[in-house]
């Protein structure tokens, strides 16, 4: 058994070549233990989505590479062979986007349920009408198009779509950035519940309100690199470096001010 | 129009509808009641599809485009109705006396014109078309913009969403206008930047004393940057006060609110959770519109029209009859 359920060794991505060589993520490495929420906190364009398309097998890394349970992810072209695949899932950003306009919430999740578990119709609905009434969707709005739907409902549908390969690491990319408060609450209460049931999260976000609340380790990005990593509680009453304190500093409401009294007393 | 006691903006029993050929006018907001007082920023809060949006548009009056009408209720703005504004009233007013910061700072910008290009067009706004470039290079230096000679010549596909934001604040700016309004004007963007954009919001507040309205759902925002908030639900205000009233709510929709806000709560407990969702515009209830989602509901609640404000504008308001019963929360 390998120390690490999820590991990033050394992990580069590069796109395009010459002048307009862009190196989104320099040499990092990451580790994920099973059950464990960790976050990777970052501004646009520090290369965090990229990690986190790496970790999920969506972009093959142009150098290093990434560990399931001690195996590595990506053979050639294709990512995550066998029964490892499930267990890693990913929920986007958009959640419009990344749902099929034509198919009822309800339909999304049984589709995935039926790949995954290569089930009957009838059994793959009841499954999904399960994770979606686990998600905070009753059979009312579960067969619901995503037009009808609240952006922190289409959320929630994400996720219980997600849940339906029995993931053990959920991989979610700035998940509460397009809902609004109340459905954030929502969605963040779900997740902790996730987590009491053993399942490991890697939270990608720019907010550190969502990443103080939910994760227990944090790494922070900056141009690719990982500036600062460690206890999230510790980095979030003690930052290092000039480049967290001044993410902390920036955060509107209390958890700001006391930030900044620091960083102008220094 | 003396500046002494009439406030700047005064949102009187205002009723936002669509008409629609065959079906029935769909209301969107009933009633909306708050004022804007000059150089005051005030925040406007509440759940996606509470309203806040169409409220700014009276006020910069591009309801009727987007096919909304006030039904009843009046905009006042320096005492003068906008409800019933003609364009050509509008042409004086919109981009003049109010400005106007849209929600996407990345599709705000015209694609096709150089930044130079986009704030002559709003300088020759103001009627005064001298010095025009002069003039683009201060409002770029008033909103902290470096390097202004470059960034004049770029297209808004050059430059970052904190950039593209602070040019839209400029173009807002061109013609010093009384009021300024920002719809979720950091939405999308990094926290960093978003401090940066506050800053300079305040600062423009303060050195040119215009009033700001910001739109936004992020309450701990809010809370910090501004003088007065107004929080909405479902189409209606509910509760206005000060930033200070607001830290002990009156109204049991602010009080859930607040309470599942991130900041302030313990890292991995239970957050509260505002029940069900906002009702959706067409299947509004009797009475109260937060009855269904509210843990105080009583009888009367759900009987006749939406409660209005209680208290007198300016002082602490809220819409909830039943704040004795708020101690229970």
């Amino acid at each position: 058994m390998a120390d690490f359920l999820l590991e990033a060794k050394n992990v580069s991505v590069t796109f395009g070549s010459g002048s307009t060589k862009v190196e989104a993520v320099k040499n990092v490495s990451l580790t994920l233990r099973a059950g464990e929420p960790i976050g990777i906190v970052g501004e646009s364009g520090s290369g965090k989505s990229t990690l986190a398309r790496v970790l999920a097998g969506l972009q093959v890394p142009t150098e290093g590479e990434i560990l399931f349970n001690g195996e590595s992810v990506y053979k050639g072209s294709k990512a995550y062979t066998g029964e490892a695949r499930r267990q890693v899932q990913m929920v986007f950003q958009d959640p419009y986007g990344s749902l099929n306009p034509q198919l009822t919430g309800l339909n999304a999740v049984a589709e995935a349920v039926r790949i995954h578990d290569k089930t009957s119709k009838e059994l793959s609905e009841e499954r999904a009408l399960q994770l979606l009434r686990r998600m905070g969707i009753a059979e009312l709005d579960a067969i619901k198009k995503p037009r009808q739907l609240s952006g922190g409902q289409r959320q929630r549908v994400s996720v219980a779509r997600a849940l339906s390969a029995s993931p053990t690491v959920l991989l979610a990319d700035e998940p509460t950035s397009a809902i609004d408060q109340s459905a954030q609450a929502q969605l963040l209460n779900l997740f902790r519940g996730l987590l009491d049931e053993g399942l490991a999260i890697v939270l990608v976000s720019h907010d550190l309100g969502v990443i103080r609340y939910l994760t227990k380790r944090v790494y922070v990005m900056k141009d690719g690199v990982f500036v600062e990593s460690g206890v999230t509680e510790e980095i979030f009453n003690d930052p290092r470096e000039e480049y967290t304190k001044l993410l902390l500093a920036s955060i509107p409401g209390d958890l700001g001010v006391a930030a900044r009294q620091k960083l102008n007393k220094s | 129009m003396s500046a002494s006691n009439t406030p700047l903006i005064q949102v009187r029993d205002v009723v936002i509808g669509i008409p629609h050929k065959r079906r029935p006018t769909l209301t969107i907001v009933n009633k909306a009641n708050f004022d804007i007082n000059y150089g005051e920023m005030v925040g406007i809060v509440g759940e996606s599809g509470s309203g806040k949006t169409m409220i700014c548009r009276t006020m910069i009056g591009t309801l009727e485009r987007r096919g909304g009408k006030i039904l009843s209720g009046d905009v006042l703005f320096e005492g003068e109705s906008l409800a019933r504004a003609s364009e050509s009233d509008w042409k004086k007013l919109r981009g003049k006396s109010i400005g106007y910061v849209p929600q996407s700072a990345l599709a705000g910008p015209n694609p096709v014109l150089t930044i130079e290009a986009q704030l002559a067009e709003a300088l020759r706004n103001t009627g005064d078309t001298k010095n025009i470039k002069s003039r683009s290079k201060e409002l770029l230096e008033l909103v902290k913009i470096r390097r202004v000679d470059t960034v004049l010549k770029q297209y808004p596909y050059q430059l970052s969403g904190g950039m593209r934001q602070r040019v839209m604040i400029a173009c807002a700016l061109a013609t010093s206008p009384k009021l300024l309004i920002a719809d979720e004007p950091t939405t999308g963007l990094d926290v960093t930047v978003q401090s940066q954009i506050m800053d300079l919001l305040k600062e423009i507040r303060s050195t040119m004393g215009t009033a700001i309205v910001l739109i936004s759902h992020d309450l701990a925002l809010i809370d910090e940057v501004c003088d007065r908030v107004v929080v909405m639900h479902a189409g209606a205000t509910v509760e206005v006060g000060s930033v200070k009233e607001l830290v002990k709510p009156r109204h049991p929709y602010t009080i859930a609110l607040n309470s599942s806000r991130i900041d302030i709560a313990q890292p991995g407990s239970e957050l509260v959770t505002i029940k069900g969702n906002a009702p959706s515009v067409g299947e509004w209830n009797p009475g109260c519109r937060f009855a269904d989602r509210c843990s105080i509901v009583q009888a009367d609640c759900r009987t006749g029209e939406h409660p209005e404000l209680i208290g007198a504008s300016g002082t602490h308001q809220t819409a909830c009859i039943h704040t004795e019963l708020l101690e229970r929360i």
